[in-house]
């Protein structure tokens, strides 16, 4: 069996010593899929995703990344190790233009400015033709799209989004999941928190269900798309009342 | 009039320097530091140890002509941004970097007992009497005669300092925006949060705030001391002008906090020929209570 793209085994963080938010959650991640992180509001997930990313402490339970044990790890380390987060807000330097912010993720990671961002500026020709823009000035979904590009210039193995969704118009959030779809199929493997579950299980292969800071459900996409309780809690179809308990 | 101006620039000059440290220190390590007008003093005083351990070396002070000072100065400047330096360095890791996690309003008061122990310090060590870097005679050259706006006379020194200062602020301008460090530096003050994620060291940034603001409250000391005098109450005396200098400027903004300080030393400058030195403070606080009325971000904040 390959080795876990992310792992994360029994894992509470807490902003504040003795109230966790994540309360033993657990996550298994192959490489190459796109996970989504479902759940109703205040069930932890972004919380889940910053304590993986250095940004919560972590108070117990342990990530590990492509086997190796970063619980431990520093924030401003984890991009060297191969883990990039966007953050939900502010994911920009909006008083950096978008090639100021790109050349300066290469930079920080000591690299070839060219090969770094010739690439990435491939893959989101807008953000070439609009590179000397302060970030500031972009739309929410072009601030969206630099945010995963400059998260890109660091080849991770793993990227992880908060909300990628978050406050953009229906067609954009369509446009902004497919090209995470795109960023999958150049082997990275992609982890989103999403309150937009329609969407996510659109664009996701498989996807876990937080509840109260630990999984309640995991499954395909497919699996949960049919799943009665998450119809009924998420995608707004009527179902048995019976049926929902369990998950919320 | 223009000598009104001219003198508000070289005031300025020094509080420019020294606001340029102080907005950089609170836009990253988001707290005012009430200690940064004792590093303008600190430095004033260490340079003038090393300009009399140097001059002692060289054998006389060596003034270059048409200036009050030689190398020797120059020499003294460089070991004393290098001394503050660790000063600040040390400071942060003794008192500042323990309370980060207590807030801002902790630091804030942490900072006051700092800026008291480093007074304090200066004059144990030097006494209260004023000093001076030379006992040169400077004769002030008109540039412009009297029947112009007044007439315009300005010493070499004071030529010195205005050429120095925009040198300085050019160089901190292109450190800030081009270089990896300096980038980093403006993206830990907008989003530090990113900035963490984004790969950028911390720890490093807050130490490369406390060199760059202690180097730069060193050259503004030493302006100080070389157009006026130097006594140890020069960070007291400094450190309201400094602070109107970066509210009003922006927090956060190095062309805000230049203008800031320039706009402090021409209020001041006009306070003094037009109604009193004893006002020059309160003129300065007037123009900062009326931009602030226009901008309340004041004049250069950077936008998020």
């Amino acid at each position: 069996m390959a080795t876990l793209a992310l792992d994360i085994q029994s894992l509470e963080a807490a902003y504040e010593p003795g109230l966790p938010i994540v309360r033993g959650a657990s996550l298994a991640v192959q490489p190459g899929e796109i996970v989504a992180i479902l759940g109703p509001n205040g069930a932890g997930k972004s919380t889940l995703v910053k304590a993986v990313a250095g940004l919560v402490p972590i108070t117990a339970g342990r990530v590990l990344l492509h086997g190796a044990d970063i619980t431990r790890v520093p924030a401003h380390r984890l991009v060297f190790e191969g883990l990039a987060f966007v953050p939900q807000t502010e994911n920009v330097f909006a008083n950096l233009t978008i090639a100021e912010n790109l050349e300066l993720a290469a930079a920080i990671l000591k690299a070839n400015r060219h090969e770094r961002l010739d690439p990435v500026y491939a893959m989101f020709p807008d953000l070439h033709r609009q590179r000397t823009l302060l970030a500031g000035r972009l739309s929410g979904g072009q601030r969206q799209m630099l945010a995963v590009a400059r998260a890109l210039i660091a080849r991770p193995r793993v990227l992880m989004l908060d909300e990628p969704s978050a406050g953009l118009s229906p067609k954009l959030v369509g446009q902004v999941l497919e090209q995470l779809r795109r960023v999958r199929d150049t082997g990275v493997t992609v982890v989103l928190v999403e309150q937009n579950v329609k969407a996510a299980l659109a664009v996701a292969d498989r996807a876990a269900v937080l509840v109260e800071g630990r999984e309640q459900l995991v499954g395909t996409a497919a699996e949960l798309r049919a799943d009665a309780r998450i119809a009924e809690l998420y995608l707004g179809r009527h179902v048995q009342r019976e049926q929902v308990q369990g998950v919320a | 009039m223009l000598q009104i101006l001219a003198d508000g620039l070289i005031i300025g000059s020094v509080v420019s320097l020294g606001a340029i440290g102080l907005s950089l220190t609170f836009s990253i390590l988001r707290f005012a530091n009430f200690g940064h007008g004792e590093l303008l003093a600190w430095g004033a005083y260490v340079a003038l140890s090393a300009l009399a351990v140097f001059a002692a070396l060289a054998g006389g002070a060596h003034p270059i002509a048409p200036f009050s000072f030689g190398w020797p100065l120059l020499a003294a400047l460089a070991v004393a941004a290098v001394a503050v330096s660790l000063l600040a360095l040390a400071l942060d890791s003794a008192l500042f970097k323990r309370l980060r996690r207590q807030g801002a309003i902790t630091l804030v008061i942490a900072s006051f007992g700092a800026a008291l122990a480093l007074r304090n310090g200066l004059l144990f060590i030097y006494g209260g009497v004023p000093e001076y870097y030379s006992q040169e005679l400077q004769i002030a050259t008109a540039l412009v005669p009297r029947r112009i706006l007044g007439g315009l006379r300005i010493t070499p020194d004071q030529m010195f300092v205005l050429a120095l200062t925009v040198v300085t602020v050019i160089g901190v301008h292109l450190f800030l925006s081009r270089s990896t460090l300096g980038r980093a530096m403006r993206a830990t003050a907008m989003n530090p949060q990113l900035a963490r994620v984004a790969g950028i060291d911390p720890e490093r940034v807050l130490r490369a705030t406390w060199v760059i603001g202690a180097m730069l409250a060193v050259v503004a000391g030493v302006f100080a001391g070389l157009t006026v005098q130097l006594r140890p109450t020069l960070g007291l005396d400094l450190l309201l002008p400094l602070f109107a200098a970066v509210i009003l400027g922006g927090i956060g903004s190095v062309w805000g906090a230049v203008l800031g300080g320039l706009i402090v030393g021409v209020a001041e400058s006009a306070a003094v020929h037009v109604v009193g030195a004893e006002y020059r403070a309160a003129a300065a606080f007037a123009v900062l209570i009326l931009i602030l009325l226009v901008r309340p971000t004041g004049l250069f904040a950077e936008k998020t």
